[in-house]
């Protein structure tokens, strides 16, 4: 499974502009976090973002781009700062944390 | 109804206007309220109203804030409440940073604006610190502002810039005054707005002029060490930054550099942190051009183009509605309005034919800036005008030697911005 993450928008749109994606291959990971990282991306596959209280009024906020991709088939979670789910967030936050 | 005045950026003796007031001509006496009425809300210059005592001021519970810490979590709801205006001061630094640079913002639109908070009506300010783990950024979610604490590598606490609040803040008055929908160009002109507001709370705080600020956003949210200047440079766009962590600042300072990015969340909303950079490069200039404080004149001017603006303003009618503004406060021909035309020429931007035509007194849309009605004596007012405009100059004069005076007197307030200009500081005796 190969997994790239994109960032966009917010005050550093500047910097984040034409940046490419960073990407991660899940068979590089020692098994027990291959196995949480495929939890995590199940559960967020799963779960829809989450209907955001003022989304198209919210201003400098973030959005993000997650791809997925697994044995030929690609998956494209899309999801912003004031919309976001419980379950992308997490994800989101594993990838922060492991693609440092 | 408003009926232009020439003059209004004068502020009236209050012995002349009771004279004027009192005048048996009826549009004398109207011209004498409009002038009241439409320097009183577009000065807002409280010191004067403090200085010669006409009273009107907002309570000073309005615009409350309160700072709610989000434990680093990635959500606002379950925040919990840290510091409000009642309560003891917060050790957390995140927490005064927020809770003072919002004060400082809401003290900027009362004072220099005369508006009473985001909405003009008090709206209370409620400010989110400690935002998720590692987050790089400050926003505004269409009722609150929302900070995050940095990645530690790069960045640092959002809330170390007093601009970047006051950016935040400015969001939500350009939501209720313009309405500037959130992409194109018009979205470029909303988030100038939020940098040109932004930075004029940072030089009104610190008493910068326009020569002396540094005209930098989010200059204090990298951590040491990192070769950047700030995350935009109103100043100079397009050289905020220049190395291999974030590449080079792509913001154009004209518009044959426009950049053309998709109308989508991975092209900002068509670029409107990067395009924003032409109208900022505007502002700076016309600021420069007048010399002095930027929240004056250009300041004022900018703030009631933005009042005449709509959701789908463009650069080229907000600048034909600068140079119109300008004319309305300062006079045509006056040295503020050449400032406002030379600094869109600088970027690009010719003020249109029919904005450079108009003469003075046409209607115009709206009810801000509204000419001659039938039977009404513009001779007579036109006179008035000129008079108030000589005894305008006199009396600020008089009112800067009296400010100085009080100012010298007042020792600056334990934990107030120091440096401030004495203005700011008779405000401050102003409320208390
Ligand atoms: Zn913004």
């Amino acid at each position: 499974m190969k997994i790239s993450l994109a960032k966009y928008g917010g005050q550093t749109a500047g910097m984040l502009l034409g940046r490419a994606p960073r990407v991660l291959e899940a068979d590089t990971l020692p098994p027990p976090a291959a196995q949480e990282l495929a939890r995590l991306v199940e559960t967020a596959k799963a779960t829809a973002a989450a209907t955001g209280v003022g989304l198209g009024r919210a201003r400098d906020m973030m959005s993000y781009t997650i791809t997925v991709e697994d044995s030929g088939h690609q998956t494209v979670l899309k999801q912003s700062d004031t919309n976001m789910s419980p379950a992308f967030r997490n994800l989101l936050g594993w990838l922060e944390r492991h693609m440092k | 109804m408003t009926r232009t005045c020439r003059c209004l950026n004068c502020i009236i003796p209050p012995h002349l206007l009771r004279r004027l007031l009192e005048s048996e001509s009826r549009e004398v006496r109207q011209a004498a309220m409009n002038t009241l009425l439409n320097s009183a809300r577009l000065r807002g210059q409280r010191s004067l109203r403090a200085t010669f005592g006409i009273g009107l001021s907002a309570a000073p519970t309005d615009g409350r804030r309160s700072i709610f810490d989000c434990e680093n979590r990635a959500r606002i709801a379950g925040a919990v409440l840290v510091q409000t205006e009642q309560g003891e001061a917060s050790r957390d630094t995140s927490v005064t940073r927020a809770f003072e640079g919002l004060g400082t913002t809401r003290q900027f639109y009362r004072e220099v604006l005369n508006r009473n908070s985001i909405d003009d009506r008090g709206m209370r300010l409620d400010g989110y610190v400690h935002f998720d783990t590692s987050y790089n950024n400050a926003f505004w979610d269409g009722q609150q502002m929302v900070f995050g604490d940095g990645d530690g590598v790069v960045f640092t606490d959002f809330t170390s810039s007093l601009d970047v609040i006051a950016h935040e803040l400015a969001h939500g008055v350009t939501e209720h005054v313009a309405g500037l929908e959130y992409h194109l160009q018009s979205g470029a002109l909303n988030e100038s707005m939020s940098d040109v507001f932004g930075s004029l709370v940072k030089h009104w705080s610190l008493g910068q002029t326009a020569d002396q600020a540094d005209w930098l956003i989010g200059a204090e949210v990298f951590t040491p060490g990192v070769d950047a200047d700030a995350l935009r440079s109103m100043k100079a766009p397009g050289t905020a930054y220049d190395n291999d962590t974030f590449g080079k600042d792509p913001q154009p300072d004209r518009m044959s550099k426009f950049v053309q990015l998709p109308d989508t969340e991975e092209g900002d909303w068509g670029g409107v942190h990067i395009n924003s950079g032409i109208p900022n490069k505007a502002f700076h200039l016309t600021a420069t051009g007048i010399g002095g404080y930027a929240w004056e004149a250009p300041g004022l001017i900018w703030y009631e183009a933005l009042r005449a603006s709509g959701p789908t303003t463009e650069f080229q009618e907000f600048a034909d509605r600068t140079y119109l503004m300008a004319e309305d406060l300062y006079g045509a021909g006056s040295i503020e309005q050449q400032a406002v035309q030379d600094a869109w020429r600088q970027v690009g931007i010719r003020i249109s034919r029919t904005a450079a035509r108009r003469r003075p007194g046409q209607r115009r849309k709206g009810d801000l800036l509204v000419g001659e009605e039938a039977g009404y004596d513009g001779g007579a007012l036109a006179a008035l005008s000129r008079q108030m405009e000589t005894l305008s100059a006199q009396v600020h004069a008089l009112s800067k030697e009296v400010s100085a005076l009080k100012g010298d007197r007042t020792p600056s307030e334990a934990g107030g911005p120091r440096g401030r200009p004495a203005n700011a500081k008779l405000g401050r005796l102003a409320n208390s």
